[in-house]
């Protein structure tokens, strides 16, 4: 049996030695020449910005297998063949395989982990700063915040299923040590886990352009009776422009009956018959309104644009009880009213969805909005949620990170949409630099989304452009044009301050503890029963 | 010590019960018709997001019934420096809140106040309190 000293002085001679995981194949890229090829970012690190996915059978089972249902047969990823469990921790193992196709947490949607996100067969997109490696992840939206600094985490400790991220360089090697997950994640579909004292040491090395050596080095002296390591390639995805959505969870809701779409804001499939409502309206163009004055001393960023890279809450007014100017109604807050077009703060609803509005306002349909589901929020709710969110300016992209988990990749090089047949709950956003005021233009939305938890109404067809107006001292103007011709008459606005602070993301995993939802479906489900009855 | 770090934290939950991060309407949960006043002993407090729980065993003609009190998500009690186990099992709470529309032993709380007297009012669902 190896002693545990040997993870730690790995850690400690890895940098000068390398005598760690991931040498052998930095020597081999250099003696081959591979390094002087390799892509490079501005600041001549290995530049990993690009869309990712491994295929190595991973996800199935870490060690060598046989063919199951559901799980095609693969060879092992772990050094050596076998995960040296301790005996207590080997029967738990065998217990979690033979109970798999219920006890896996990722069968209800729970976050996967680290490194099990990584080789969950999805694609997922790297951007890359010098200080933070962002990976988005097509699996419902996941992301990893990684920050590139030895800095400790500004709240050390707080358990999450994703983890804490540091990461340093050895030489062209990325080292990202991932610290504080929680004991609830496994490694894969076989049942393979560990305690909350799991500490993971991912190297990650350009093999070739397109190619990525990933490693994985897992230590937790609870399970196993040494470090082990994981390694495999990931592949550069060529054909895959942009990452779409699979949301784990509202997926499964959707099919189980538990959450019901509304069919009149919902995109129609093709060859449907035609909506109850009659035609979209003819929308007039929207009002130009005078443009943001933006700040005179603005931070920028190596090209020359504005730096609005950090952590920000919304000054929002309360947009998420309602975006019209109202007040308190017992436990819904006061909303200042964030509408600046129409001039009088009114949306302009078509009639269908003014009553659909305020009926969405009473009891029985507070199970009805998706966030209470923990669904993502959309565009534009997630920026007024009142939970804050990380702007990353990485080369050619914003991304948007959401504390409650979500993501949205907006590409600034002038690509087209996609294709309205694919419909996104975060829809499909482009950018583009107007002087200093970012421009973010979103489609392909798919209605199932509320606007706020009184239900203000947005439908598929709605179409969104969003101004990012920085100003100085870390303050943001955001405007938010709605032309929605389903539910509206004309075009809208609103206006919500954004401000910067200096914190770090926490994990939200809403729909790992989410008692409330039983509650609201009690009361719904008691309104239908007395519907029922008055019949 | 130990109590009144319980009692800064309560003014912390308080302050936030049912802030900052709601994730479904209040008022499609909780009957303004309902109004509760309970008393009794912590039994636990449930780290969780979107909303954190404190949970208290409460006494009526014999019968002890376990309620659930709905508080601000976990998140924001930890950049407020708060740490798990800062509210001790049997901590003695008077509550005045409102309890679920389904009627099960749940309630949001609107006050939280100790054996001494002292009364923590909640900002309840007033988004506007501050983060930090």
């Amino acid at each position: 049996m190896l002693s545990w000293p040997w993870g730690t002085r790995c850690a400690l001679l890895a940098a000068v030695l390398a005598v760690c995981g991931g040498s052998a194949l930095a020597q081999q890229v250099q003696r081959t020449g591979g390094a002087s090829a390799l892509p490079r970012t501005t600041d001549g690190k290995p530049n990993f910005q690009g869309i990712w996915q491994v295929r190595s059978g991973a996800a199935y089972d870490l060690q060598d297998h046989a063919a199951r249902a559901g799980m095609p047969a693969g060879k092992s990823v772990v050094e050596g063949g076998a995960i040296p469990y301790q005996p207590a921790a080997a029967a738990k193992k065998q217990q979690n395989f033979t109970n798999r196709l219920t006890a896996d947490p990722l069968g209800k949607c729970f976050m996967p982990g680290v490194p099990r996100i990584m080789y969950m067969e999805y694609p997922f997109q790297i951007f890359q700063t010098p200080e933070h490696i962002a990976m988005a992840f097509e699996w419902s939206q996941v992301y990893r915040l990684i920050y590139v600094t030895a800095k400790p985490p500004l709240h050390e400790g707080f358990d999450s299923w994703m983890g804490n991220s540091r990461a340093h360089w050895e030489g062209d090697t990325l080292v990202v040590e991932v610290t504080d997950q929680n004991d609830k994640t496994w490694f894969d579909i076989a049942g393979d886990f560990h305690s909350e004292a799991l500490h993971v040491t991912e190297r990650y090395t350009l093999a070739d352009a397109d190619t990525i050596q990933y490693e994985a080095t897992i230590t937790d002296p609870k399970v196993f009776t040494k470090p082990w390591k994981i390694s495999m390639p990931m592949v550069r995805q060529k054909n895959v422009p942009r990452l779409l959505e699979f949301q784990c969870q509202a997926e499964a809701e959707e099919a189980n009956g538990d959450f019901e779409r509304d069919p009149r804001t919902w995109y129609p499939k093709a060859g449907s018959p035609p909506s109850p409502l009659g035609p979209p309206a003819v929308m007039p163009p929207a009002v130009a309104l005078p443009a943001v004055k933006t700040g005179a001393n603005l931070k920028r960023t190596a090209e020359g644009k504005p730096d609005m890279t950090g952590y920000y809450n919304a000054n929002a007014g309360g947009a998420n009880y309602g975006l019209e100017r109202h007040s308190r109604d017992f436990l819904t807050p006061a909303t200042r009213g964030v509408v600046i077009d129409p001039a009088d703060g009114t949306l302009p609803y078509q009639a269908w969805a003014r009553t659909e509005r305020v009926n969405r306002e009473l009891p029985y349909r507070g199970y009805d909005d998706p966030t209470a589901h923990c669904f993502v929020a959309g565009v534009p709710r997630g920026i007024y949620t009142p939970s804050p969110f990380q702007i990353l300016q990485a080369p050619g992209y914003v991304v948007l990170l959401f504390e409650r988990m979500a993501w949205r990749i907006i590409p600034l090089e002038g690509r087209a949409h996609i294709s309205d047949n694919v419909r996104l709950w975060q829809g499909d956003s482009v950018g583009h630099w107007e002087g200093d005021t970012l421009v973010v233009d979103t489609t392909n939305l798919n209605g199932k989304t509320w606007l706020n938890e009184v239900g203000d109404v947005m439908s598929h067809a709605a179409h969104i452009v969003e101004r990012f107006a920085p100003l100085d001292g870390g303050k943001i103007t955001y405007r938010a044009t709605v032309t929605d011709p389903i539910a509206y008459t004309r075009p809208w606005t609103i206006e919500i301050g954004l401000s910067k602070d200096n914190e770090e993301l926490l994990e939200v995993a809403c729909h790992e503890d989410n008692g409330d939802l039983q509650h609201l479906k009690d009361v719904r489900d008691e309104h239908r029963e007395q519907q029922k009855k008055e019949k | 010590m130990r109590m009144s770090n319980a009692g800064a934290f309560l003014a912390m939950v308080t302050l936030m019960a049912g802030t900052v991060f709601a994730h479904h309407s209040f008022t499609a949960e909780f009957d303004e018709k309902k109004p509760v006043k309970l008393e009794g002993k912590v039994t636990k407090m449930e780290w969780s997001n979107p909303h954190s729980w404190i949970y208290i065993d409460v006494e009526t003609n014999g019968k002890v019934v376990n309620w659930a009190l709905e508080t601000g998500a976990a998140n924001s009690l930890i950049r407020r420096g708060w740490k798990k186990g800062d509210l001790p099992a049997g901590t003695v709470l008077k509550v005045d809140g409102w309890q679920a529309r389904n009627g099960s032993a749940t309630a949001n709380v609107s006050s939280i106040t100790f054996t001494d007297g002292k009364r923590l009012f909640a900002g309840s669902s007033n988004e506007s309190a501050p983060t930090k």
